[in-house]
Parts: structure tokens; sequence; C-alpha cells
């Protein structure tokens, strides 16, 4: 198989030909290096690209396999694996820029982020930082600082946001892997715009340190990747406490969990349910054939309701637009023009908000979540529609829902805002031919930690080719 | 709140909290916190009782042992 030819394949493929010295790691990453290079000016996923930490690591990783060392290092998962990261994750040696002009004038990284290391202990070689929404407030990445990410399957729409550009660099085939962000539906939207798999694992499951954040309560991080396999796999490697010392106070800290194991169990003794009114209500009929095909196959029929999901969507703004805005009240305060236009005056808004609303948004948010549980003692599994519709033009304000006009960049999330407020897990699986052209995704839900069962979910799809992630042909 | 109410709100609320919008900031301010009032509306009308607790939960620190 061509080098080319591999790059089209996924993860596992690709450490597969690594642990078999039928390529090297370094042909693997530099061909992942030329790939980003052919078609960064086209996507504007990447960033920033670490080529000589890249080509040091995966020289290593070479030298490792010929050494007395090999069958060990034969042995690490993600073998020579390129990987990227939204430029929210630190990266030793560069300034972490959350997508911002104000954070160029932060000191360089002293250390990578806890979920690189552990990719990285895995085998895995990075490549570079990617596009976002500034600050990760935004579901498009029009990013005025650097330029938009766009959409490999059209360039001339949005990638989706705010973990744009790692959408974009995994629909692109520039790497199989990559890692965002996710508050109110930051890897949700992208996997769906982009059409490909997103995961958003249960709130406080991944380890945050060394991630710049947005909304404390309600940040998430996750994987992208083009198969289900890759998906858990990385979830599963990226799974377990962290060690004493500094860590991310909303994090769990649970012992790992597998998911892996569950992917080839089926869909057996699964009660899958359809999500109905607010999120039927607010879907083009695109998302409308998504979600009903998945059903179809799945063989779900029956439509529910989600209890308080209005409230529930209105406490993450509330939450959302305080605490973002807090988090940057000195720089609020002094330089405001430094902002990104786009979102600058929601920062702004969401600092003058009085601490009774998101107090009782806390409140609301408890509520919300102990309803929602008691569902999940009736389905395993829910489905909705991950966006309103497919990728939108870039630049456009207004799209229509069911006749009513709305502002694009804040309700391309109005789908999983509702979702994540309450930390639940779910896979974006991207389904094909319900657009003309494009792909849109579905979110597979399940009760918290029961990420095996939304994985398990896709990788049925999956083999049954209802969804799927080829690459885009740039 | 009335377009005249949260514009005072606005102007009352940046001004206490050292917040100088400039002019041309202030109109999508206004516009914003309108959106969030809309919001809020939806959150105060659930009807809670005094143990309805918040989701955000506090972890005690313990002290790092005494080396010997």
């Amino acid at each position: 198989m061509s080098i080319a030819a591999l790059l089209q394949k996924d993860a596992s493929a690709m450490a597969a030909a690594v642990q078999s010295k039928a390529v090297s790691a370094v042909a693997l990453v530099q061909a992942s290096l030329d790939r980003i290079e052919a078609t960064n000016a086209r996507v504007n996923a990447f960033t920033d690209v670490v080529r000589e930490r890249a080509l040091r690591r995966a020289a290593q990783i070479d030298a490792s396999l010929f050494s007395d060392r090999g069958a060990r290092t034969r042995e690490l998962p993600l073998l020579g694996v390129p990987f990227a990261v939204k430029s929210l994750f630190d990266i030793a040696g560069l300034p972490t820029l959350a997508g911002s002009k104000i954070e160029r004038e932060s000191p360089p990284a002293r250390s990578d982020a806890e979920l690189v290391r552990r990719l990285e202990n895995a085998g895995a070689v990075l490549v570079g930082a990617l596009n976002m929404d500034e600050y990760a407030y935004g579901f498009t990445t029009e990013n005025s600082h650097v330029g938009a990410a766009h959409n490999p399957h059209d360039l001339s729409r949005i990638a989706g946001g705010s973990s744009g550009g790692s959408g974009a660099a995994v629909a692109a085939g520039q790497v199989p892997l990559a890692l965002g962000s996710d508050t109110n539906g930051s890897i949700r939207v992208p996997a769906s715009l982009c059409g490909v798999f997103g995961l958003k694992p249960t709130f406080g499951r991944l380890p945050r340190t060394g991630s710049y954040p947005f909304v404390s309560s309600l940040d998430h991080l996750g994987p992208f990747a083009r198969s289900v396999r890759d998906l858990a796999l990385a979830y599963d490697l990226m799974q377990g406490p962290e060690a004493p010392g500094l860590r991310d106070n909303g994090c769990a800290q649970r012992e790992a969990e597998l998911a892996t194991p569950a992917l080839s169990r089926g869909l057996q003794g699964l009660r899958i349910g359809v999500l109905g009114g607010y999120f039927r209500e607010r879907a083009q009929p695109e998302a409308l054939t998504a979600v009903d095909a998945v059903a179809q196959a799945l063989g779900a029929s029956q439509t529910v309701e989600l209890p308080m999901v209005e409230a529930g969507r209105a406490a993450a703004f509330l939450i959302t637009n305080s605490e973002g805005a807090a988090l940057h009240l000195p720089d609020l305060r002094t330089r405001a023009h430094d902002f990104e236009p786009l979102s600058r005056d929601r920062f702004l808004a969401g600092a003058l908000l009085p601490a009774a609303w998101i107090a009782r948004a806390q409140r609301v948010r408890r509520l919300y979540a102990e309803q929602v549980a008691r569902l999940f003692e009736r389905y395993d599994v829910l489905l909705a529609a991950a966006t309103p519709c497919a990728a939108t033009p870039i630049g456009a304000e207004w799209f229509e829902i069911n006749g009513q006009r709305l502002p694009v960049r804040p309700s391309m999330g109005v789908l999983t805002q509702p979702i994540s407020c309450i930390g639940l897990p779910v896979c974006a699986v991207p389904v094909w031919g319900a657009h003309p052209d494009l792909p849109i995704g579905v979110q597979v839900i399940a009760a918290p930690w029961r990420e095996d069962i939304v994985l398990r979910v896709a990788a049925a799809l999956e083999s049954a080719g209802v969804a799927q992630a080829p690459v885009a042909a740039l | 709140m009335t377009p005249e109410q949260l514009v005072s709100y606005v102007d009352a609320t940046s001004a206490a909290l050292g917040l100088r919008l400039r002019a041309d900031h202030r109109p999508g301010v206004v516009r914003f916190f309108g959106l969030a009032a809309e919001f809020a509306a939806l959150v105060e009308a659930v009807p809670l009782g005094p143990h309805d607790e918040p989701a955000v939960n506090f972890t005690p620190v313990t002290p790092r042992e005494k080396e010997a």
C-alpha cells in the first residue's frame, strides 16, 4: 500500500503498518506533514505545525523499533500515528493561544497537556495546533485573527466550532485523529458539519489539566476520528486518574472503564428512543432525515421528550455567558478591542449578568439532570440531530428553522447545548445522503459514564454503512 | 425588562465593574444582555424549593502530608 493510500485509512491501520514495519514512523509523519502543507492554505485547519518536534519523535520511534526495546515499542497502540490538537491544549514551547490574539503575548507552555502526553505515551506523534473560535466561544470557527476554518467537503462553508480545526483536519485527511473541547457542542457541531466521528465523554471523565479553560463548570475534552475503533481507542488511552500533584478539580479521577471491548457487542438489549419536541422543532429537513435513518437502522420507533429541555439550555447559556466572561474580565476592562469581534459583545454582556440568575441556573441544571436521569431508567440510548442543518456558507449571519429566522453563530449549538449542560456522554456519528452534498451528524446519547454504549451503537451504525467518515476529495 | 431598563442596567453595572464600553460595543452588549434576560426568564419560570441544590459542589482541599 502506498503512503498516500495509507493516509486515507484510519489511525489503527496506520499504527498496524508501523508496527509491522511496512512503513516507518518518519515516512508516515512526513506524509501527514506533506498533506498539511498541500491542503492547509485551502482548509486553514492548522494554526501551528510542529514539524521538527514531530519528525524527531518519529525518528525516536523508528530507532526504538530496531533496538532491544523493539518488542515493547511495537505494542504501542498508536505507534507513529500523527495527531493534532485544538489550540487550547498546551504544547511545550508554544504559547497556548486558544484562538486568541491576546494570548500571543503569553509565555510558552512549559509542558504538554495531560491528554497530549497520554496519546504520545501510546506512540502517537503530535504534528500541530488547530484553528478554533476565540476562547472557544462560538460554533463556526470564523476566527477573525487567523481566518475561518473551511469545511473540507465544501470549502465555501464553515467547519463548525468551536473545535472547527479539529473536525476539518480529520475530514481533510491531514491527520486521522484530533482532540477538541466541548462546552456546549464544540466537538459535536464540527463533527456533524465536517462528517467525522466525535466523542464528548461524560463531564469529569477526561482530565483537562494543561488546557485553556472556557467555562470550568461545563468544559469537556474529547477526540475526533474517521472510524469508531479509533475514537474508542483514543478515548480508552486517555482515560484514568491523574498522578498526585497538579490535577483537574473538575475531573472525577475514575479508573479507566474501557469502551473498545464493547464495540462488537451489537445492539442487543438496548432500549433506544428518539428525542422529539424541542429537538425536532429546531431541525431542518436534512437533520430530521439523518435522525430517521439512524433510528430506522437501530430499530428505534419510540419518540420521547427530554424533560425541562428549554430551561436546561437556558441554564447552560447563562452559566457559559457569565463564567466565560468573568474569566476574561481583566482583559475585557482594558483591551476589549483585542477580542474577536464576533464574540466580544457577548463576552462583555456576560460580565454583567446578575448573580441571582447564575445561582438559579445552577440549581435548575441540577433539577434538570435529575429529571433526565429518570428518563434513562426507561432508555439506554437517546437520538437527536447534532446540528439543525448541514454546514452553512462562511459569513452567513442567519438561517431559518421551521419558519423562524435565527442567528447562525449562537444557534448552531441549539441541539447540543441541552445535552452537555448535564454532562451526558455523546458520540456524534456522520450521516451522508440526508443532504444532497454534505454530511450531517446525529447525537447518540447515553446516561452518565456509559461511553461504552454510545460507542457500541456508533460501531453498529458504522458496520451497517449508515455512518461513515470518508476523507474529503481536496 | 423593558428596552430602557436593559440600557440602564447595562450602563450602571458596566460602570460599577469598571468596564468602559466603547460606543461601537455598547449596542451589541445591550442586545446580548437582552438575549440573556430572555434565557433568565426561562430559568426563573422553573419552580424550585429550598432543597433544590446547585449543580456545583465544592471539594475541601486536604493539606499535603508534612515531610518527616
